[in-house]
């Protein structure tokens, strides 16, 4: 059953070992004569006005609370899909139960319009 | 005949320690970010070993998918600059090698009262592990799930109202609006007396 997986540890080894390659071999092969200008941020012709690192919009982070959040709910179904011919019909009852409560959330963020990129 | 699943469980499990060492010690907090996904995806790793695939690929999937990106999110909105809050983070040592002798002491307890941990890399379950899930999670633990779905409502309502604002200067396509127009309100014709017109 394991050895199944085998494939997948080769193929984890050789990205890894040629990550490791690359860079150590532009590491060691690469000529590197640093100095100010060459190490500072990139701004076409003049120096850096503000510091590299910008804010991002609250509302990726919106967009990735939802993603999640139906993520989660789909990942429940797959367990009980799997095992539906022995939770019967309480199951179904309850799934349907959980997917109406997500669905009420799911109606709410669509009438607020948080699903519409502006 | 090699114990691969053995040697592979020691190599993530080491991964898994160090990387998660990373994550409280490195200064910059998007590394630290990043540790924590090499952590999850080892974590998986160890999941795969136990033949628990379903597990495995959730762990995948929303944490290092969505949860850790969560973070990054967090990480880049914020800007916090950790050097400031990690200043005077010595007098809450105290309180802090209390909670962390509290949860060391339970940890020690919970590893007495196994008997043995088993061998590391057979099956914990006889079943294929998302039958196993299923069965128990929708009759055993039906509560606790449908809280679940309740916790995840008030997280998607939460956000929601936490951070969406609208944008009254956004121009904005309405299909229906443009749909409605007739052509009295948009074109005007107007009688021109011939050799009038200038």
């Amino acid at each position: 059953m394991l050895e199944n997986y085998f494939p997948v540890l080769v193929l984890l080894a050789i990205a890894f070992g040629l990550g490791i390659v690359i860079l150590a071999a532009s590491y060691l092969a690469g000529i590197k004569r640093p100095n100010a200008v060459k190490r500072s941020q990139y701004e076409c012709g003049f120096d850096p006005l503000t510091r590299i690192r910008l804010q991002f919009d609250v509302r990726y982070y919106l967009l990735a609370i939802l993603f999640v959040v139906f993520d989660i709910e789909a990942a429940f179904l797959f367990p009980w899909a799997v095992a539906f011919r022995d939770i019967g019909f309480l199951g179904f009852v309850e799934m349907m139960l959980f997917l109406f409560i997500l669905l009420v959330g799911y109606a709410y963020a669509w009438k607020k319009g948080a699903l519409e990129w502006e | 005949m090699i114990p691969v699943a053995d040697i592979v469980f020691y190599l993530l499990a080491a991964v898994l320690v160090i990387a998660a060492l990373r994550v409280v010690t490195t200064r910059n907090p998007v590394h630290s970010a990043l540790f924590l996904v090499l952590t999850f995806f080892t974590a998986a790793g160890l999941f795969v070993l136990l033949r628990a695939e379903f597990l495995a690929a959730i762990l995948v999937m929303v944490y290092m998918g969505a949860v850790a990106v969560l973070f990054l999110f967090v990480v880049m909105m914020l800007d916090v600059d950790f050097a400031e809050l990690r200043r005077g983070a010595l007098s809450h040592l105290p309180v802090g090698l209390a909670v962390g002798g509290v949860i060391l002491v339970e940890l020690i307890i919970v590893a007495l009262a196994q008997h043995s941990a088993g061998p590391v890399t057979e099956p914990a379950v006889a079943v294929p592990n998302t039958l196993a899930i299923g069965r128990v999670l929708y009759t055993t633990y039906l509560l606790p799930f449908e809280i679940a779905s309740l916790v995840l409502l008030v997280a998607m309502i939460g956000a929601i109202v936490l951070t969406l604002r609208k944008r009254p200067d956004v121009r904005k396509q309405v299909i229906s609006h443009q749909l409605a127009r007739t052509r009295d309100q948009a074109v005007e014709l107007k009688k021109v007396a011939s050799g009038e017109g200038a």
